[in-house]
């Protein structure tokens, strides 16, 4: 392919000047590579920290105190799974400290369907123990065995959760989980501040949401009935907005690396006028003239991407292991996706800035071209 | 048979100070064959008859037949297509393509037509001129003026074209380079191919057998020299 090669061979002419072309697009191509990189990683890292579970439907009471047992029942009849949940802020006293925690009480035989152990066992059915969560326990250096006080009960910490993170139904890092029984013995209670309904399959959650909001809100509204997928959607879609601000940014030294091309590219043409006049005059075609230049700044934008692609990985593992201490987001897919995305725009910014210049030198006239000095 | 046929061309260039007949009411007939110079003082309008000649510019009015073909009216891919296949082009400044070997420079033009077998041709072509084949691999600007025009009309004559134009071919050369290149292209010519020489030299219009003397974009005289 002579025109490839003619290209090649035109580059070289001046290194020094196609090195500096190079770097612009380099730099370009890393920025946009290691800030989408790092979105991406800053979006899986927060995925992982809230507990995102897309199949959940939350009922809280709404301008009532609770979720009255008459309206749990028809919740109950609505759904795969109904958990009744009751919470209170209260003090604890733990390793002597007292500290106001959240406890939660829930049945027994529901405790496993939404959270997991770390160690020691679930509650029995009726048990007067409790579970502590993750945060509370690394805190308070609590161990299973040990004992909390809650007002005069002292319940035995049998299990500790294992860590679920910011969760949109219950919190219970920070929390002690009792039995239903436990809870109306401390506390007086009727009806319950939360519902969890658990949908077996996705697509039926929205259907699920309506029926419970049909049923229960039919004369006045007694409940907020909240999907977890949207909060999780909405979550999603802020995610991808700051990836995209991001990757905006880097787009801005691409923009000044294509200009620097551009710059370049005219200067060859001018330089090499009377050149092309020859080659035009000995039977060259436009087309191929065209060819040639864009061969040039493909050329250059191939080598700053693929060098770009490169560098930017390396930014995005270093930013990666040293600020979000996780070096395994950077293999995620998703990440990788941002090392052809940079050389893609990298290569693409070079050959649209050398579009115009290869158009204009292959408008040149020939005999104005050959006159050229 | 007539290889380039000029009925009644004229060219006017229009610049802002008015306009100027380059070429005024010009007719003249090539046969195959023939060595021809083209003479007359700066602003006769030779450089602009060779052009036109050479399809790299179109006659404001008038007829131009190249090889057969009337070059009235055609597009640029066609007229580049006549220039790449009919018309060999040497310069008084040599212009070989910087970037390319001098056999490179002569497989140029056969690589443009699709040509297989460029490199055993274009070796050959350089032996031709005189040329050693070591030298094929040099950059033109590691050559002499002398090597780099024997270069050039090697190239010029890769495709096997129907005419040769040299344009002033031996105004960059001292007296002794000019000699060689001028017999070069006798011997060219007399191998029957059709040349067509723009000079203001004598000594180069003694080559030919047939002179054009232009004056003021006019024909004057036609005859045989020197």
């Amino acid at each position: 392919m002579i025109f490839f090669e003619f290209a090649k061979r035109n580059l070289t002419r001046h290194k020094f000047r196609s090195v500096l072309a190079i770097i612009g697009i380099v730099i370009g191509v890393m920025a946009i590579t290691a800030l989408g990189i790092l979105g991406n990683s800053v979006r899986l890292a927060a995925s992982e920290q809230l507990y995102m579970i897309g199949n959940e439907v939350v009922v809280f009471p709404y301008g009532e105190e609770a979720v009255s047992e008459d309206n749990f029942k028809l919740i109950e009849k609505t759904a795969d799974v109904a958990i009744p949940i009751n919470s209170m802020t209260d003090k604890a006293v733990l390793n002597g400290e007292s500290e106001l925690v959240m406890i939660y009480g829930m049945r027994s035989e529901d405790i496993p369907k939404l959270l997991e152990k770390e160690d020691g066992q679930f509650l029995k059915h009726g048990s007067l123990n409790c579970l502590v969560g993750s945060r509370l326990a690394d805190n308070y250096e609590l161990r299973v065995g040990e004992r909390a006080t809650i007002k005069s009960q002292k319940p035995r910490i049998v299990g500790i959760l294992k860590e679920r993170g910011i969760g949109f139904d219950i919190n219970p890092d920070n929390a002690i989980i009792v039995s239903d029984k436990m809870f109306s013995s401390l506390y007086n209670s009727s009806g319950y501040n939360l519902v969890v309904v658990k949908v077996d399959k996705i697509e039926d959650v929205e259907e699920v949401r309506k029926e419970i909001e049909d049923r229960l809100n039919k004369k006045e509204k007694v409940v907020l009935v909240m999907e977890m997928k949207m909060i999780v959607e909405g979550i999603k879609e802020f995610f991808n907005i700051l990836s995209m601000f991001l990757i905006g940014i880097g787009s801005i030294s691409l923009v000044v690396a294509g200009v620097s091309i551009l710059n370049v590219m005219m200067m060859s043409t001018v330089e090499r006028t009377k050149e092309i006049g020859v080659m035009r005059a000995i039977g060259t075609s436009k087309r191929e003239i065209l060819r040639m230049f864009l061969f040039e700044s493909l050329i250059l934008g191939a080598i700053g991407g693929v060098i770009g692609a490169i560098f930017g990985f390396g930014v995005g593992f270093l930013v990666d292991v040293l600020i979000l201490k996780e070096a395994s987001y950077l293999f995620a897919p998703s990440s990788i996706l941002y090392v052809f995305v940079g050389t893609a725009f990298g290569i693409g910014t070079s050959v649209i800035s050398g579009l115009y210049p290869a158009w204009k030198a292959s408008r040149l006239k020939p005999i104005e071209a050959l006159r050229y000095e | 048979m007539k290889v380039v046929e000029l009925v009644e061309v004229t060219k006017v260039y229009e610049l802002p100070r008015g306009s100027i007949k380059a070429l005024d009411n010009v007719s003249a007939s090539i046969e195959v064959g023939e060595f021809i110079s083209v003479m007359g003082p700066s602003g006769s309008g030779k450089t602009t008859l060779l052009n036109i000649i050479g399809c790299l510019d179109m006659p404001t009015s008038g007829r131009v037949v190249i090889g057969g073909e009337n070059i009235n009216g055609l597009g640029d891919d066609q007229l580049t297509k006549i220039r790449r296949d009919k018309i060999g082009f040497v310069f008084q400044q040599f212009n070989l393509i910087p970037t390319l070997t001098a056999l490179e420079n002569i497989e140029y033009p056969m690589i443009l037509k699709g040509l297989n077998g460029h490199e055993e041709r274009g070796k050959e072509l350089l032996r031709s001129v005189g040329l050693d084949e070591q030298l094929g691999e040099n950059k033109p600007n590691e050559l002499s003026g002398g090597e780099q025009q024997r270069v050039a009309v090697a190239r010029a004559l890769a495709n096997d074209p129907d005419i040769i134009l040299a344009d002033e071919p031996t105004g960059n050369l001292d007296t002794k380079t000019s000699k060689d290149i001028m017999g070069l292209l006798k011997a060219t010519n007399e191998r029957g191919k059709t040349i067509i020489v723009v000079t203001h030299d004598p000594l180069v219009a003694s080559y030919t057998k047939r002179t054009f003397k232009l004056v003021d974009g006019r024909v004057d005289r036609v005859g045989v020299f020197a």
